[in-house]
Parts: C-alpha cells; structure tokens; sequence
C-alpha cells in the first residue's frame, strides 16, 4: 500500500520528467536511425570522418582535462573554505559564487580582454620585460580550457564544500591519535570519504564542458572547435538535422559512459557509494 | 458647446479610421528580421506602417540560420514577411518556403535598380544592397591591399580574419581563393582549397557575427578582415585608422530580400509592408540615418552619408555577382573541407 502510495504521488513528476526531457531525446536519436541509407549510416559517416573524430577527441580531451584541474583546484579551495571558521566561511563561498550571478558570455568575455594581444596578461607580461612580443593566447585549446575551468569551479567547490563539512571532526581527529601523520589522515579519511561529492562534481564539470557552446565559441572559434559548435553549425547553417541529431545521440552516449565509469571509479574508491 | 466638442471628435475619429483600409483592421502582420536598430526601425518604418495600415506588427528576430530553420520546421507559415540575406533567402527559395512574387503589387518596384528588382528569379525584391570586400588596419597594414591575391601576402601573417564558411561571405573566401589558385573554385575544389590552406598562416580566427569580428579589430587581434560595408562604420568607430580596401578586381555583391512564406496568414498586408519600405521617402530616411544602403535610384546622399554605403549607379554596376544556386549546392562538401583546414 505505501509503495501503492508512493508511484501514485510520483507520477506526476515521472509524466513531466518523461514527456518533457526523455520522449523529445528519444525522438531526436529515432530519427538518426530512420534514414533512407539504413539504421547506421549517419554514424558510420560520423565515424568515418577524420574531422568529426578529430571534434570527437578533442571534447573528451578537453572536457577531461577541465574536469581534472577543476577537481583540483576545487578541492584544494573547499577544504580550506570546509576548515574555516563561520564568518570567513560565509565570505569565502559568497567569493566562490559570485562568478555565478553572471551569464556564461559574460565570463567568457572576461578572457577574451586578459588573454588578447593587448590583453591584461600580455601587457603585464610586456611592461614586467618578460616577454618581447604579444603571446598567442586566445583561440587556442589551452584558453578553452582556463575559461570551462574558471565557469566550472565554483559548481565544484559548492559541491565538495557540503561533502567535507559533512565529515565529523572526531574521525580526524581519531586518525591522528592512532598515529596517522596528517598527509596519512587526509588520504585514508578525508579523501575517501569526500568521493561521492567528487564524482558529483566530475559529472557536473564534465557534462558542462562536454556539451557547451558559448566558450569554445568565443574562445576556440573554428580552429578549437568542439562537439556543441559542430552541432550549431550543422543544425543552424547546412540544415542537417539528421548529422545534428547523430552528433547528439553521440554526445549522450559518451556522457552516460562516462558517468558509468566515474560512478564504477568511486565505487573502487569508496565501497559505501551506491 | 460640449456636444459640439464631442461631435467634432468623433467625426475625427471616424475619417482617421476611414483612413485605414477596413480589411487591414485588426490584422496582425508578423516579421521575421534580425533585430538590429530595432530603435531606429520603429521610428523610420513600423510606427508609419502601423499608422497606414491600421494592423499590429509582431516579430521573430533571430540570425539567418535560425530563423530559416523556424520557417523550414512550420512549412513555410508562422511569419508574413521574412528579411534574409540573398544566400540564405536562395536556399528557401530552394526548399520552397516563399511564394513567388505579384510585381502588380508592388508599384515602388519600378523606382529601384535592376539588381533589386528580381534577384532570384520571380521572388522577394532586394530592399537593400550591400558588398563583401576587404577592410584594413591602414596604420598597421603600411603597404596598401589592392587586390583580392594581397590576402596570401606575408606581411599579413597571423593578422588577418575571414568570414567562418557558415556566413553568407563564407563561401565567398573559397570563390576568391579559387580565383587566386587560377581556378574556378566549382569545377576544381581541391585547387581552391589548397588557396585557403595557405591563406592559413594569415589567419589569427574566423568570425561568425560581424560582431566578433568588429571585436578582432578592436582589441588589436586582427588588421584586417574579409567585410561586409554594413560593418565599416562600426570598425571604424573602434579603430579610426581601418578604411575599404579599393579592390581592383572590384568587391562583391550581396542583397538582402524580402519574401513571402508560403503559408503567410497576411499576404496581402506583407505586399503593402514591402511596397512600403521600397517607397523613396523611406529609404531616403533609412540611408540617412545608417541603417540600411538603398535601392530606390532617386535617393540623394550627401558624400557623408553615401561613405558607408553601396550607393550609387556606378558602383553598384562594377560588383561581382554570385550564383547562390552553384554556391548552395556545393555549400555542404565545402564546409567540411573548410573545417579540415581550420578545425583540425
């Protein structure tokens, strides 16, 4: 009778989430496999171009490595923000948040004006006699990269921040009174047990890089282009839907494979994640 | 006194309305355009029309892209008159989205140059004429670029933008290239496209909006940009030193058009809106005020005005045409070639 209960009060939600967010993708992935030239014809000429693959490759690539430094970057900062006392706390995360209270392209903008020829980091770089001539930095992978992670890396601290509060005090302090040196503590306690937000946090940073359009846009343009932009262009200006709707169904079959794998990764790390 | 008063105004409001045609009354006209100078469009255009017509007017704004999609997804309904640049307005055109045109409809036909008047064969007229060239940095470029073959020249190296092959000037790169390489770029693609591998090292990025590429210039990562003119003033604006390279082999030509979707709800009311914006006096105040270049021959700009435009007779006679038919159908196998080059 509860589980009765149960279904009943969900499924209006589970109608939502089904026609709104699962029917409209399933609809978009049918029609890769309905074309005239058989069921896998828009995969196998995905797969056989060389550009394509190359696109392919260079989003896991780039998507991999934002991911990477952002958990990083963020751990490094929620464990700091985790330790520290209510007050600099609350300034600490309003710091962390505050990138979010504006658009993507705004943010992305900020790194065309400090990484351009007449940009804040080149003229630094200029007046500190560094360098003789302008670096080459935008339009680049590495600038694709240091703006997702910019964009990500308040999504992970949030995450992590909650995941470390949540360890109690005594654990550490009960690893360092059975003798466990801090660097000890930190890789037998703390470290496992803040898996669970890690992953939440690799999944977030990592579908977020992997299906975005505005910064490899901005920041990458043609010569980085990424899976989002193929899509725009064949969607938007060959009117392609079919080669769309295959880049797509691509793009969410690698996504779920990834978060398999992360989940299969925690799981080794920390047995308690389900 | 007082019914006097009353009387007095309701006769005027009974002949402002006779004013009106009684079947445009309470029609709602629907536009798909880009959006720009939205400000200066309701003053010059929309608020006269509306007072003509007596109808309301809603839009849908989008790029040429997007917005051609939306009209390919309802079959060619849910908009009344549609603005695209000729490319895209030749691959509706293609996909049988627009109606062909009733030039009996359209007296302020007669007063618009030739290229205007059918560009594509019995569809939209051209309310505006515009041109694809070259603009440089002229403080940083010292050595003047007077021909198409300049762009390949080494002292432009890792200076220059092009055009994205998704834009309406796109395609034309590899035209040009093919011209460069000796070629015509439809019969010998891989000639052309070897042109545009080695106009490569010249390239710093490709823009998508004239926006972005407004944007190059402005910061200093580029000196020079394949352009179309209606994105001179706004450089220039930026950095004063950029001017319109004279092109010896001349620049090329490119019209926006008008159309009439296929399932338009008002047809009759989207003749009475292009007529309107094809009459003199409007495109003598749009030219004036920087909005759009004209097509009506008795429009009469100062040199000030007339310097951002493709205006005048001549002019206009000494532009390159395109085949949008030949470009279109070769658009798709050359996009992937191009993103061989710039994307790999």
């Amino acid at each position: 009778m509860k589980r009765f209960a149960g279904w009943t009060l969900a499924s209006p939600a589970t109608v939502l989430v089904v026609v709104f967010l699962v029917l409209p993708v399933l609809a978009t992935i049918v029609t890769t496999f309905t074309t005239p030239d058989g069921p896998f014809a828009t995969y196998a000429a995905f797969f056989a171009s060389s550009f394509r693959r190359t696109v392919l490759f260079r989003t896991i690539q780039i998507s991999l490595v934002t991911t990477v430094i952002a958990l990083v970057v963020g751990f490094l900062t929620a464990y700091v923000v985790s330790r520290a006392p209510g007050w600099l706390k609350s300034i600490l995360i309003i710091a962390a948040v505050f990138p979010l209270l504006t658009g993507v392209v705004v943010r992305s903008f900020a790194w065309l004006i400090i990484l351009g020829k007449n940009g804040i980091l080149n003229s630094t770089l200029l007046n500190l006699g560094l360098i003789g001539e302008p670096l080459t930095m935008l339009y680049t992978q590495g600038a694709v990269i240091v703006a997702m992670v910019y964009l990500f890396v308040p999504l992970m601290i949030l995450t992590l921040v909650g995941v470390l509060e949540s360890i109690p005090d005594d654990l550490i302090q009960a690893s360092a009174s059975l003798g466990a040196k801090p660097i000890a503590t930190f890789m037998q306690v703390t470290l496992p047990l803040a898996v669970p937000g890690l992953i939440v946090g690799a999944v977030l940073v990592f579908t977020g890089s992997f299906t975005s359009y505005a910064t490899p846009q901005l920041l990458g343009g043609e010569q980085v282009m990424m899976m989002g932009t193929l899509m725009y262009q064949q969607a938007m200006v060959t009117f392609d839907w079919v080669a769309a709707s295959t880049i797509a169904a691509v793009m969410v079959v690698i996504t779920i494979a990834i978060v398999l794998l992360m989940t299969r990764v925690a799981r080794r790390l920390n047995p308690m994640v389900t | 006194m007082k019914n006097v008063i009353i009387t007095v105004l309701a006769v005027s409001a009974a002949a402002l309305l006779s004013a009106v045609p009684a079947s445009a009354q309470g029609k709602t006209l629907t536009i798909s355009w880009w959006g720009f100078n939205g400000e200066k469009l309701e003053a010059i255009v929309l608020a006269p029309f509306r007072a003509q017509c007596g109808c309301e007017i809603v839009f849908e704004t989008g790029n040429n892209g997007e917005r051609l999609n939306k009209i390919q997804i309802r079959n060619g309904a849910g908009v009344d008159v549609a603005y695209f640049s000729d490319s895209f307005s030749q691959q509706g055109i293609e996909a049988g989205l627009f109606q062909k045109i009733d030039p009996s409809k359209l007296p302020n036909l007669a007063g618009i140059y030739d290229l205007a008047k059918d560009p594509q064969g019995g569809y939209g007229p051209a309310y505006t004429i515009g041109r694809v060239g070259i603009v440089y940095d002229s403080a940083k470029v010292t050595t003047p670029i007077t021909s198409w073959n300049d762009l390949w020249r080494e002292d432009l190296a890792s200076s220059l933008s092009l055009p994205g092959i998704t834009t309406t000037a796109g395609p034309m790169v590899v035209m040009k290239a093919g011209e460069h390489a000796g070629v015509d770029a439809f019969a010998d693609p891989d000639a052309a496209f070897a042109a545009v591998d080695a106009l490569k090292p010249n390239v710093v990025k490709n823009y998508n909006t004239g926006s972005e590429m407004i944007n190059l210039f402005s910061t200093g990562e580029v000196s020079a940009a394949i352009a179309q003119d209606f994105t001179l003033g706004q450089i220039q604006a930026a950095v004063p030193t950029v001017v319109w390279a004279d092109l010896a082999e001349g620049s090329i030509a490119t019209l926006n058009t008008v159309n009439i979707p296929v399932g338009a709800a008002e047809p009759e009311l989207a003749y009475e809106f292009i007529n309107f914006i094809l009459s003199p006096e409007i495109q003598q105040q749009l030219a004036e005020q920087g909005v759009d270049a004209p097509v009506v021959t008795s429009v009469t700009l100062t040199p000030e005005q007339a310097a951002l435009w493709t205006y005048g007779a001549d002019l206009i006679a000494g532009l390159q045409r395109i085949d949008y038919v030949q470009m279109n159908a070769a658009k798709g196998g050359w996009v992937d070639r191009w993103n061989e080059i710039f994307g790999m």
